[in-house]
C-alpha cells in the first residue's frame, strides 16, 4: 500500500534565491525502510519538513507540487493532523525534550490532541514498554544518557499512532553503543509494527544490514533511488562524496582483481562469511 | 607537551567530572580522545588551555603550570575548537572572523594579514572571505570556526567533536587537513565518537571512562579490545570487526587491523598465495 | 559562577512529605509566611516565623540546598543590614535581615520541593491559561540549558584571546559583542527547533487539551493545611490582640 506519495515537488526557502529541493517524485510503501543520504546542504532535512507538513505550514517559502501522506494532501491539512500519521525526531534531544519527566514527555502529544485520560496512559504504558524504557519513566532529561534521550524523544512521537517515523540524523551526538542503541529500537519498529521508516544518516554501515531501499540527494534532487546492493556497486555514492561501507568497499577493490562473489555484502557480517570461505 | 598529572575536576553543583586523570602529550602527537556520552572529554580538553583550573592535581603545558598563566596567553599556544561553530561566530565578515583572535593576541597589522591569508588558503575558505559566517552552511561555518581558532598557527590544536554533522567528503578533508598540521611539526588532539575517523587519521587513542583515562594507546591495540569498548560505550571500527571475525576461522590472519588498505593487501596477498 | 545561582532555587528530586505535598499547599504555605513576615517588624515574632519556616526545610531534608540560596544572597543580606542601621538603628536592620532570610526560606522551601512540571499543573488547575503555565514550565527548564550555552559561548571566545577586563569603559561594553551575538543567535536558532518539534507533536491542536496527571489534594494536604492556618491565626492574635510590649517587643541590649 502507498503511504507517501511525492510528485514533483519543489521549495524555496523565503529569502532565500535556489530552491533547497527541486523536482522530487518519490513513493513509500507501507513498511519500507528507507535510508536518505547525501552530501551535508543537499536537502535532506527540507524534504522531511515536507512529509508532515512543517513545509509549507510552518517553514514561509514557496512550495510546488504536492505531497500525499496516506491519502492526506499536506497543502489542505495542518501539522497536528499529518503529525498523527508522520512523527519527526531531530537530531538534538535536548530541543526535542521539553518536559522534566519521561511519562509527561510521552503523554505531551496525544495530551495536545485532547484524547481522553485513560487513553493517554494507555498509550503511555504501551509506549514505554515497547521501548524498554519503564524504569526511566520519572527521570528529568539531564539524568538520561545520550541514547536514552535520544529514545525516549522517539517513544514521544510514537505515542501519536503514526504509521511512519523519520528521523533526521537522530544519532550524529550519541556515542557509538548509545547509537547502536537507537538504531535497534528503529529496526524493531519496523519489523514488529511495521512502521514505515525513513532515516537520515550519515554513516551508513550502521543501518545498511536494516534497509530495503537507499534514497540518495544531491543539489537538492534524488539522483539514485535503489536496493542497497544495487546503488553501492554503482559509481555514484563515490562521486558525490558519500561513505561507501567497508564490506562495500573491499567487495569492490576484490571485484577489480578479478574475484567473483555471487553476492555483494552489505554487513561486515556477510563480508567475514564471504571472505571466510574465499580465504579457506 | 602536556603534562597532566592526577587532575580532579569537580562542577559546582556536584558532577565529579574528572577523578584523577593522568595523561602526557609530547609534541608533535596526533591523538583522539573518545569515551561515552559525560566521560569528562570535554572537561579535560578546557583545561589545556587554562579555561578551567585544576582542583586538584596539576596541568602543565611546556611546563608552565594553567593556573598560572591566563587563557589569553595560553591561547598562543593551545588553540581549542569548539563543537558548536555557532558558539564562536559573531563578526560581519569570515576576513573579520579570523582577524579577531590575532587582533586580540597582539599581532602586528602584516602578521595578521599574512596569517589570515594562510589560513584562508589553508582551509579552502578564500572565496567566502567577504561572506558573513552566518549565512554558510554547517559544514562551512565548522571550517570558518576552526579558521578562526588555526589562524593563531597554535604549536597544540585541540578539536571538539569536529566531525558531528559533517558528510564524508567534509570529514575526509578534515582529517587531510589535521594530518598536514601534525605533519609540520604541531600536535593535534581530537574529541570525537567517531571511530571510523579515529582509527583512520590518528596514531594513539585515549579513551575515557566515567571521569578517568581507561586505555592509552595506538588504534589497533585500543579499538580492538573488547574490554575497552565495552567500559567505554565504544564499538570496534569496521576493519577491525571483520578482521577480527575472519580471524576466527582463518588460521593466523592478523585480528587486529583497523585500515582499510592494510585488510585489503592482507586479503590480496592471501588470496595470490 | 552565575550557574550556581540558579542550581541553588532549583528543584531536587526526593521522597519527603514536603516534596509529596500538592503545590497549591506549598503556595498557601509561602503566602502565609510572606503575609505574616511582612506584619511584623520586631526581631521575636521574625525569629519565630523564622522557626516556622524552617520546619518545611528541614522536613524536606533540603537544608544544604537551603544554605547555598542563602550563601548566594549574602552579599544582598550584607548590604540590607548597613544601609538600615544608617538609616534607623540596629534592631531595625536586624529585623530587615530577618524578615528577608524568612522570604528567602519560604520561597526555597517551595522551588526546591516542587517539581517545576507540577507548578505549571498547579497554575492550569488554578485556571491559569495553558499557554501561561506552558511558557513558565519551558522557562524553568531551559534555564540550566541556556546558563550553559552562556559558559561555553564564553569559553570558546576566552579561547581566541578575549578578555573582558581588558580596556576603558566603551572597550569593556564592546568586548561583550563577542558573547552577546552568539547568545542571541543560537537562542533563536534553538526556539525555532523546539518549536518545530513541538509543533510536530500537535502542540496547539485543539482548545480543550486534557491531561495526564490531575493534581488532587490529599489528608497530608489537608494536615499541613492546618498547621498553617492555626499558624497564621496564632500570628495575627499576637499582632492585633495580645497586650504585648513586654516579651514581643525585646530588643537588642545595645
Ligand atoms: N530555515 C531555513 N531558511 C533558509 N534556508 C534554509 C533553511 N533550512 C535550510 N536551508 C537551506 O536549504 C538547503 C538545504 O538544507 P537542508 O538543511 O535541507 O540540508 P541537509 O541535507 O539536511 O544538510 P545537512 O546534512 O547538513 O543536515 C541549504 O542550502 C540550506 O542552507
Ligand atoms: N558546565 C557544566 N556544569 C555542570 N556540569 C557539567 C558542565 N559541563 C559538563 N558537566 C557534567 O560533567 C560531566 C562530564 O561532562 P563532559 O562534557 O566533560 O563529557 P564529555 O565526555 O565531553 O561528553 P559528550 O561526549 O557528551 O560531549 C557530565 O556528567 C556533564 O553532565
Ligand atoms: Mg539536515
Ligand atoms: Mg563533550
Amino acid at each position: 500500500m502507498v503511504l507517501i506519495e511525492i510528485k514533483n515537488l519543489s521549495f524555496t526557502y523565503a529569502n532565500t534565491e535556489e530552491p533547497a529541493i527541486k523536482n522530487i517524485d518519490l513513493t513509500i510503501n507501507e513498511g519500507e525502510f528507507v535510508l536518505l543520504t547525501g552530501p551535508s546542504g543537499c536537502g535532506k532535512t527540507t524534504l522531511c519538513r515536507c512529509l508532515n507538513g512543517l513545509i509549507p505550514h510552518f517553514y514561509n517559502g514557496e512550495m510546488e507540487g504536492d505531497v500525499i501522506i496516506d491519502g492526506l494532501n499536506t497543502k489542505e491539512h495542518p501539522v497536528y493532523e499529518l503529525a498523527q500519521k508522520v512523527g519527526l525526531v531531530f537530531q538534538d534531544p535536548e530541543n526535542q525534550l521539553v518536559s522534566l519527566n519521561v511519562e509527561k514527555e510521552l503523554a505531551f502529544a496525544p495530551e495536545n490532541l485532547g484524547l481522553p485520560r485513560e487513553e493517554i496512559r494507555k498509550r503511555v504504558e504501551e509506549t514505554l514498554q515497547l521501548l524498554k524504557i519503564e524504569h526511566l519513566r520519572h527521570k528529568a532529561p539531564y539524568e538520561l544518557s545520550g541514547g536514552e534521550q535520544q529514545r525516549v524523544a522517539i517513544a514521544s512521537v510514537l505515542t501519536l499512532k503514526p504509521k511512519i517515523l523519520v528521523l533526521d540524523e537522530p544519532t550524529s551526538n550519541l556515542d557509538p553503543k548509545g547509537a547502536e542503541q537507537v538504531l535497534k529500537t528503529i529496526k524493531k519498529l519496523n519489523e514488529e509494527l511495521n512502521v514505515t521508516i525513513i532515516l537520515i544518516e550519515h554513516r551508513l554501515d550502521l543501518i545498511l544490514p536494516y534497509t530495503s531501499r537507499v534514497v540518495l540527494m544531491d543539489k537538492g534532487e534524488i539522483i539514485l533511488d535503489a536496493p542497497p546492493y544495487e546503488a553501492f556497486c554503482s559509481s555514484i555514492p563515490e562521486e558525490i562524496g558519500v561513505d561507501v561501507p567497508v564490506s562495500i568497499k573491499l567487495y569492490n577493490e576484490l571485484l577489480k582483481i578479478g574475484m567473483k562473489f555471487n553476492k555483494v555484502p552489505l554487513s561486515t557480517k556477510d563480508a567475514a562469511e564471504l571472505l571466510t570461505e574465499v580465504l579457506k | 607537551m602536556i603534562e597532566v598529572a592526577d587532575l580532579w575536576f569537580t562542577y559546582p553543583e556536584g558532577t565529579i567530572a574528572l577523578r584523577g586523570v593522568s595523561l602526557r602529550i609530547g609534541d608533535g602527537e596526533s591523538i583522539a580522545i573518545m569515551g561515552e556520552n559525560g566521560a569528562g572529554k570535554t572537561t579535560l580538553v578546557k583545561h589545556f588551555n587554562g579555561l578551567l583550573k585544576p582542583q586538584k592535581g596539576t596541568v602543565l603545558i611546556d611546563g608552565v603550570d594553567t593556573r598560572e598563566v591566563s587563557v589569553a596567553k595560553l591561547a598562543k599556544k593551545v588553540g581549542l575548537v569548539f563543537q558548536n561553530p555557532d558558539h564562536q561566530l559573531f563578526s560581519s565578515t569570515v576576513e573579520e572572523e579570523v582577524m579577531f583572535a590575532l587582533k586580540n593576541l597582539g599581532f602586528t597589522s602584516e602578521e595578521i594579514k599574512e596569517r589570515t591569508n594562510w589560513v584562508l588558503k589553508f582551509l579552502d575558505l578564500e572565496k567566502y572571505r567577504e561572506r558573513s559566517p552566518l549565512s554558510l552552511s554547517g559544514g562551512e561555518r565548522k571550517r570558518v570556526a576552526l579558521a578562526s581558532v588555526l589562524c593563531v598557527k597554535p604549536k597544540i590544536l585541540v578539536l571538539d567533536e569536529p566531525t558531528i554533522g559533517q558528510d564524508a567528503k567534509q570529514k575526509r578533508k578534515l582529517g587531510e587537513l589535521l594530518k598536514k598540521y601534525q605533519e609540520e611539526g604541531n600536535t593535534v588532539i581530537v574529541v570525537t565518537h567517531d571511530v571510523e575517523f579515529a582509527s583512520k587519521y590518528f596514531k594513539r587513542i585515549v579513551v575515557m571512562a566515567k571521569g578517568k583515562v581507561i586505555a592509552d594507546g595506538p588504534p589497533n591495540k585500543v579499538l580492538t579490545n573488547p574490554t575497552i569498548l565495552n567500559e567505554s560505550s565504544l564499538t570496534p571500527p569496521q576493519v577491525a570487526i571483520l578482521s577480527y571475525e575472519i580471524a576466527k576461522k582463518i588460521n593466523n590472519f592478523p585480528k587486529d587491523i583497523v585500515l582499510f588498505n592494510d585488510l585489503l593487501q592482507e586479503v590480496i596477498t592471501r588470496v595470490k598465495r | 559562577m552565575s550557574y550556581t545561582m540558579f542550581s541553588a532555587f532549583e528543584f531536587k528530586r526526593k521522597d519527603t512529605y514536603i516534596h509529596n505535598l500538592d503545590p497549591r499547599t506549598k503556595m498557601f504555605m509561602t503566602l502565609i509566611f510572606m503575609t505574616v513576615a511582612l506584619l511584623f517588624t520586631s526581631i521575636v515574632p521574625l525569629l519565630i516565623t523564622f522557626i516556622a519556616t524552617l520546619i518545611p526545610v528541614l522536613l524536606a531534608k533540603s537544608v544544604k540546598e537551603w544554605l547555598s540560596s542563602l550563601k548566594g544572597t549574602t552579599m544582598l543580606l550584607v548590604f540590607i543590614l548597613v544601609i538600615n542601621s544608617f538609616v534607623r538603628d540596629l534592631n531595625f536592620a536586624v529585623a530587615m535581615v530577618l524578615r528577608l532570610i524568612v522570604l528567602i526560606t519560604a520561597f526555597s522551601a517551595f522551588f526546591l520541593t516542587t517539581h517545576p512540571d507540577d507548578l505549571a499543573q498547579a497554575l492550569i488547575q488554578m485556571k491559569v491559561p495553558f499557554d501561561f503555565a506552558f511558557a513558565l514550565s519551558m522557562a524553568t527548564r531551559y534555564v540550566p540549558t541556556l546558563a550553559r550555552e552562556a559558559q561555553t559561548i564564553m569559553d570558546a571566545q576566552m579561547s581566541r584571546g578575549l578578555e573582558l577586563q581588558r580596556g576603558g569603559l566603551t572597550q569593556k561594553i564592546r568586548n561583550l559583542i563577542p558573547l552577546i551575538i552568539p547568545l542571541i543567535v543560537n537562542s533563536v536558532r534553538r526556539a525555532m527547533s523546539i518549536a518545530e518539534s513541538l509543533e510536530s507533536r500537535a502542540f496547539g491542536a485543539i482548545k480543550k487539551r486534557t491531561y495526564l496527571y490531575q493534581l488532587k489534594l490529599t489528608k497530608g494536604d489537608f494536615l499541613f493545611l492546618c498547621f498553617l492556618i492555626m499558624y497564621f491565626v496564632t500570628m495575627i492574635y499576637l499582632k492585633f490582640y495580645f497586650p504585648f510590649t513586654t516579651w514581643m517587643e525585646w530588643k537588642l541590649p545595645l
